[in-house]
Parts: C-alpha cells; structure tokens; sequence
C-alpha cells in the first residue's frame, strides 16, 4: 500500500523527476566521457609525448571525481526536498519509520542505478560525437580513440553505484533521525540571516587584495619562467581564497548598496530578486567559488589546448616560405595549381652534372627567392626574401629542400647564363608557390603534395615541403590539443549543471513565494523577469570571475607558448554557448517547477 | 447606493468537458456595500474558497457575473486580472504568506513597489498603516522572528497598504491562538469602521464571525441564508450565528 502511495507521488511529480534524472544522467554521461579518454593508455601514451600526460589525466580524474560527489549531492538534496514532506506525511500517519527509510534508500538507489546505466549509454554515444566533430573541427590526428572503452565504462559503474549507495544509505539514516514535525515542516524553517557588516567590509576587501595578488603573481611569472614552481602554488591559493572571499563580501556588499538606493530597490519586484539574491549567496558562496575557479581551469585547458593549434601554425610556417613546391610538374598538378589562390610564383631552373647543381643568377635577380627566418629563442619567424642567395645561406637552405632528395646533398653554384648554357646535364624545373593562406588552400595543397610523392616516391621519407612539415607537427600537437579540448568540455558541461542542480534544489522552495507574489497581483511576466534576473545573476557571477581568472591566467603561458591570446575568441565561445544553453535550460526548469 | 461587490448567478463547475464534473458553486447571488465587514460561512466543502477565489479573480466562474468596484472581473484578461488584484482588492491568507527574505517593512511596502509608487511616497504609507496595527517597534524583523500573531498584522497591513476597495481573508484566524486573533479581528473592525474599508472574511469560526454586520451561510454551493446584526452587541450576535449553525446544519 504505502509503495503504491510512494509511486504515485512519483507519477505527480514527473516534471521534478523528469529534471532529476537528465541531470544524473548527463554527469553520468561526462564521467564517462572522460574516463573514456583518461583510462585509455594506448590514446594517452601514442598521442602525447609529454610524461605529464598521466599526471594531468590522474589529476583531472581526482577533480572531477570531486565534482561528481558535490553534484550527486546536490541532486540528492534535490530528491529530499521533494519527497521529505511526503515521507513524513507517511510517517505521521503510523508508517514505521525502517519502513520509511527502507523506501527511501531504494528509491534514490533505483533513480541512481537507472540514471547510470542510461546515462553511461549516452556518454558512448556523446564520446564517439564530441571526439569526431573535435578531429574534424581541427584537423586533427588522433590514434587509438575509441568511444567505447570497456574499462571506461566499468570503472564509470562502479564509481556511480558507490556513490548512490553512499547517498542512498545517507537519506535513509537522515530520515530515520529527522522528527516528523521537521520533515513537515522543512519548507518553513528560519534561514539564519547573518548581519555583520564589518566582518563582510573586511572579507569584501581581502577578496580583492588576494585576487590582485594571485593576478599579480601569475603576470609575474609567466615573464620570469624561473619562478614559475612557486608562483603557481601561490597563486592558486590566493585565486582560490580571493574568489571566495570576493563572491562572499563583495557580491553582498554591492546588493546591500542596491538594497539602500530605494529609488531602485522599492520599485516592482526588485527588492525581492535582491534578498533572493543575498539569501541566495551566504548559501552558495562554495558552489559559486568552485564553479569560477574550475570554469577557469576548463576554459585555460581549452584555450591552451588551443594555443597548440597555433603553435602548429607557427612552427610550419616558420619552416618554409612556400606552401607548394613542384618538381617539373605534370598537367594535373598544373591545373591544380592554377586554383590556388597564389601570392607568389617563383620558378627556377637547374642542372646537374652528378657533382654540383647550377643555378642561373639571373632568374634569381628577377625573381627573389623567399625565405623563412625563424628565431628559436622567441619562436617568432620573419619572412624575407633575396636575390643573391649564394650570399645568404638561410635562403639557399629554404631552395636546397625545394630540390629532389638526390640533388640536396651536392653543392649548389650560382652562374651567369652563359655558364649555365655550357653546363651538361639533365635540366629540373622547380616550381614554388606561396599562397595568400596556407590554411584555406590546405585541401588543393595536400593533393599537389600527395600527387608529388606518387612521381617521387623518395620524397615521402625525406619530406622537406611545407604540408610534410605540417602533417608533423600537427601529428604531435593534435593529441594535446584533442585532450585539452575534451577536458575542458566535460569539466564545463559537469560545473554548469553543478550550478543548475543547486538552483533547482531551491526553487521547490520557492514555489509558495511565487504563488504568493502572484495572488496579490504580480503580472506573470514580471515573474518570470524575476526568475531570469536571479538566475542571471547566480550564473553571470562566477562566469565574469572564471573569464578574468582565465585572462589574466593566460600570462604564464606568454614565454611557453606562441602568442597565448590568439584566437581566443574560440574557446571562449564554445563556453559561452555552453554555458547559456545551460542557463537557459535552469530557466526553463526552474519556471517549470514554480510557477503554475 | 454603490455596491463594492455584485455577485450575480455564479455558477463554478470543475472538471472539464467530457470528464467527471463536479459543481461547487450552483447560484450564488450577493452583495457588498462600500465600508460593509461581510462574513461567509458554511460548512467544509460548502464552496467557500472557491467563491473567494473567484472573487478575488484568481479563478475564473464557469457562467454568471461579478462586479467588483463597478467592473465586471469575469471579463478580464491575464494581465489585466493581475493588475486588479494589485490595485483593488487586499489579500490576508490563513498561513500568513509573508516572504521571509523580506522583513516587515519590506513585505507591507511589496503592494506599493508593484504598483511602481514612488520611493518616497512608499515610507509614509507603510509608516502610517503599521502605526494603525501596532507593528512600528518590528518593522525591521524578519517573519522567523516574529510570532503567528505579528506575522498576521503585518499581512493585514499588506493587504491595506495600497487602500484597496475591498479586502478578502480566508480564515485568517485560522492559525492564531484566541488572544491574537480577537486582537487581529479587533483590529479589522477598527480599520472597517474608522476608514470605511470593505471586509469580505470566509471563516468556520462563529468567534470570528460575530464581529462582521452581516453573515451569509453557504450550502451546497448556493447562499441559503442571512444573518444580520443591527443593532445587537457582539456577544448577542454570537449567540445568534451559533443557534443557527445548529438549524442551518442540519
Ligand atoms: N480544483 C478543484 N477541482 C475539483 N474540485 C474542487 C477543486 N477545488 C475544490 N473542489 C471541490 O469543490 C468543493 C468546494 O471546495 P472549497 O475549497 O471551496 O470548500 P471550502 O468551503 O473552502 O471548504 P473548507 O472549509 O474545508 O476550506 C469541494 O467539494 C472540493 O472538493
Ligand atoms: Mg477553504
């Protein structure tokens, strides 16, 4: 009887269940997303060269094992919420409360098994989405990934059905403790309102204090690269603690102000967003801290996972000056050629007697040859260009790798036309092409190139043309990438519904609130403003923080990688349109839930 | 004379078309005059809250008419239906219903900053209604830290602040002990006599009910009978409403 009543609650309140078991389902989802990527050691191993590789997965499994907890925390809470009133309704009634507390712990251990297995199937799925749309995305190299990992898959289980079975047995002890009256009752319990203004002024400006610090430190030791061990210890702790004292003080303090300026606070609902807000903040003051320091974290191993891809630019283009090279090219590869949208065309002759190659000086002196000049103290290359380059070794080392492996090892001598006309030996026409955009051409290239390799099969271990030079380096930065693009999404996607569960958990609570501000005559619309506005505010808060962290953060990186702010726009929209979609999701859930 | 509210052949069915219907209210006809303290009794299940609700438009009558302060309700849309509630008409609810992140002086000022009055015209109102019911020592407690006494004062002056024309209470003695309510009810009947506001109260409790000048019995959702109290003293008034409870009853 009383698990037909229990299973009826359920049925009325589907809307709430609907919210909690797609949250479950989606940290499921991106647990195993990681661990698919962070238990494979054939992946890890073949597509990093870096030793750290394991260290930063292992680290990352560690977070992100935390935040599962928190969250499956919050979603428990949220379950409790929901369903104490009913329970202790029961109870009042007579039911024993082993009974009671034995329904619970089935209850959030079948939600949680359910939730997992489906989840987990999601997470295959979603694993095997994300990683092709990424390799394609980047034009990426990536070995041995696979969406299906079996070991992935059982330690995801595992981990989830630990945890359930810690929260399941945590609910039913707490309701066998709770007195009825307090189940009943739980909606209506004071909050504590602490009022102490000096304590919040002196926490508002130590905030600051250790913010700049912690910023200071970070700018400080991306430009001394020697002090970079301490600094970035202290610089977590001071970010870490300025972030929470920032979010406590500071976020209260600029309510309060509003509170005050009545002009603003005594019109429409305002007044209410607002002590929803500080309320709000004592109580989310963790989550709020956390979210905009591991929000930074993902968005920096985004961005710096980025900061390879431009670093594979960087190098490629620094190593040669031309992006299509031709040996006496044949009428395809002269088609191909022609749609390239081409910058430069240079194109030379030169014999061979067996010994030395013969250059005429000449067509050097109409066309000067280009080349890249990379300084490897600041990874920073100029392109230049020469019409002698008997006289500049950098120019005849970029025209040495244009020729034939046979030909690169022989001298190469640069003669008058009449010289050259006496030289006895097969002639090879060199033709080289810069175009307006390596990266736009890079289909046509490739083809040139392969076409190249098919006439000379030498070339394919020899390389010495731009596109061999950029399959390289991107094999070898492609992996870093990959694994800091992955990480950063699934730690974003866990924060982000981190955040949407805390909200949820409190909007049953709200509910009479809104009911209230609706009989005495508050336009649904405004409402709903309220609603956007408050949630708003929960989400721009460690969002505006989490972006400044990662701004200033990026200053570590200035002397490691190249140009650590290009291109930045990228991973800062792929958060923003995560995190809005998340936002938009909380707000429809939470207006779902409260209003009618 | 003006009425504040005309109540014309009110029918409420609910359940829709097609499924199992039940009908709450049959035909209910009455009226308010302006600065009237009106009860409504009956018995659980008789209608009551569901009458007030229409009235107080939150929902709507299946057929007939409701006027209040001169403008027919049922023909309101959404948003005009809300901005009635705000302007015309005070809430004072069972369970209080005040938003404990706000303290008293904010939750009576809530009505006003709807209505977008100006700040500074929002402080003298709330001052001066919470003079009227005894709450300026409180105005910057919280609800937790107020007893259930208190706490309804404070949303009676919520529901007076704004001056509506007419105020609604569903049993809002319903959750105090009997010192605080006969303070509450001694309060509204000051409040209806010194500034002729309209009282419409729904309650099960003849205490209650002896202080309104009129009572109107609710039976199987139609208005059965009508209690006046003239010139009776509220003790006589009391004996009155009990003898007919009993007849009424049966
Ligand atoms: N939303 C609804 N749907 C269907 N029937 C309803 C609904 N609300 C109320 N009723 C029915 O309408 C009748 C009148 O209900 P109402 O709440 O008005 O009674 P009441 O006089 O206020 O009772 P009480 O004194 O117990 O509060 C009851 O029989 C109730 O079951
Ligand atoms: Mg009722």
């Amino acid at each position: 009887m009383l698990n037909k009543l229990a299973l009826s609650g359920i049925k009325h309140r589907l809307r709430d269940y609907t919210v909690l078991f797609s949250g479950l389902m989606i940290a499921s989802a991106i647990f195993y997303m990681f661990m698919s990527l962070a238990t494979n050691q054939a992946f890890l191993s073949s597509n990093s060269p870096a030793a750290a590789t394991s260290f930063i997965f292992g680290f990352g499994i560690v977070l992100l094992a935390i935040i599962t907890i928190v969250y499956v925390n919050y979603a428990n809470t949220f379950l409790l919420s929901m369903r104490q009133k009913e329970y202790g309704m029961f109870m009042m009634l007579g039911a024993k409360s082993s009974k009671i507390s034995r329904m619970i712990f089935v209850e959030t251990f079948a939600i949680g098994a359910i939730s997992t297995l489906i989840g987990s199937a999601i997470g295959v799925l979603a694993t095997g989405f994300v990683g092709r749309w990424l390799i394609n995305l980047l034009d990426m190299k990536v070995k041995h990934f696979s969406s299906f990992y079996l070991p992935a898959l059982l330690w995801t289980l595992l981990f989830f059905i630990v945890i359930f079975m810690f929260s399941a047995i945590r609910n039913s002890v707490s309701l066998r403790r709770t007195k009825v009256l307090t189940l009943l009752n739980r909606d209506s319990q004071p909050v504590k309102i602490k009022r102490n203004g000096v304590m919040k002024a002196v926490q508002a400006l130590l905030g600051l204090i250790l913010l700049a610090v912690g910023y200071f430190t970070m700018y400080f030791s991306g430009h001394n690269p020697g002090f970079i061990y301490l600094g970035i210890p202290i610089a977590l702790v001071t970010i870490v603690a300025g972030t929470y004292f920032t979010i406590n003080a500071f976020v209260t303090a600029i309510i309060v102000m509003l509170k005050r300026n009545t002009k603003y606070s005594q019109k429409g609902l305002n007044n209410f967003t607002l002590s929803q807000l500080s309320f709000r903040i004592n109580d989310y003051t963790k989550i709020l801290s956390m979210v905009s320091i591991m929000f930074a974290l993902a968005l920096g191993a985004i961005t710096v996972g980025l900061g390879f891809n431009n670093q594979i630019d960087n190098v490629v283009n620094g190593q040669n000056y031309y992006d299509v090279q031709v040996t006496n090219p044949n009428a395809t590869q002269e088609k191909n050629i022609k749609q390239l949208s081409i910058q430069k065309k240079d194109t030379y002759n030169f014999k061979s007697d067996g010994k030395a190659v013969y250059y005429r000086n000449s067509q050097f002196k109409s066309q000067p040859i280009g080349y890249a000049n990379m300084n490897v103290d600041t990874m920073v290359f100029k392109l230049k260009k020469s019409s002698d380059p008997a006289k500049n070794s950098n120019a005849a080392y970029e025209l040495m790798n244009t020729r034939l492996p046979k030909y690169r090892t022989m001298e190469a001598k640069f003669v008058s036309d009449t010289e050259y006309a006496a030289v006895k030996g097969q002639e090879s026409t060199t033709v080289l092409i810069r175009t307006t955009s390596f990266k736009n051409n890079l289909p046509m290239i490739k083809q040139i190139s392969k076409d190249e390799i098919k006439r000379f099969p030498e070339l394919k271990n020899a390389g010495g043309d731009k596109y061999s030079a950029y399959t390289l380096v991107n094999g070898f930065f492609s992996g870093l990438e990959f694994m800091g693009f992955f990480l950063g999404i699934a730690f974003l996607a866990m924060l982000a519904s981190c955040l949407m569960f805390k909200i949820l958990s409190g909007a049953n609570g709200d509910v009479k609130r809104y009911s209230m501000l609706y009989k005495i005559g508050t336009r649904q619309k405004v409402l709903r403003s309220t609603i956007n506005k408050e949630i708003g505010v929960l989400f721009s808060v460690p969002a505006i923080l989490g972006i400044i962290h990662v701004l200033i953060g990026l200053q570590l990186f200035v002397k490691l990688l190249y140009k650590p702010y290009t291109n930045i726009e990228i991973p800062f929209a792929i958060f923003l349109v995560l995190y809005l979609g998340y936002y938009f999701l909380t707000r429809y859930l939470y207006k779902k839930i409260v209003l009618k | 004379m003006q009425k504040i509210v005309d109540v014309q052949n009110v029918e409420k069915i609910y359940g829709k078309a097609g499924e199992k219907q039940f009908k709450a209210l049959s035909d209910v006809n009455f009226e308010v005059k302006p600065g009237e303290f009106v009860g409504i009794m009956g018995a659980s299940g008789s209608g009551k809250t569901t009458l007030l609700n229409i009235l107080s438009t939150l929902d709507t009558p299946t057929s007939g008419q409701v006027e209040i302060a001169g403008e027919d309700i049922t023909k309101l849309n959404n948003n005009q239906m809300a901005d009635f509630r705000a302007n015309k008409i005070g809430f004072i609810f069972q369970d209080f219903n005040l938003l404990e992140n706000l303290t008293a002086y904010e939750n009576i000022a809530l009505p006003l900053a709807l209505q977008n009055t100006a700040a500074k015209k929002i402080k003298p109102a709330v001052q001066s209604i919470a003079e009227k019911l005894g709450l300026t020592d409180i105005l910057n407690h919280y609800p937790t830290e107020l007893s259930g006494g208190q706490k309804q004062r404070v949303a009676a002056a919520r529901a007076l602040v704004h001056e509506p024309s007419i105020v609604f209470g569903d049993e809002p003695t319903g959750a105090l002990d009997s010192k605080s309510a006969r303070a509450l009810l001694d309060t509204l009947t000051k409040i209806n006599r010194e500034d002729n506001v309209s009282i419409l109260l729904v309650t099960h409790d003849p205490f209650s009910a002896s202080f309104c000048d009129r009572i109107l019995f609710i039976k199987d959702g139609e208005i059965g009978q009508e209690l006046k109290k003239e010139e009776n003293s509220r003790a006589e008034f009391y004996q009155e409403i009990l003898d007919s409870l009993g007849t009424f009853a049966e």
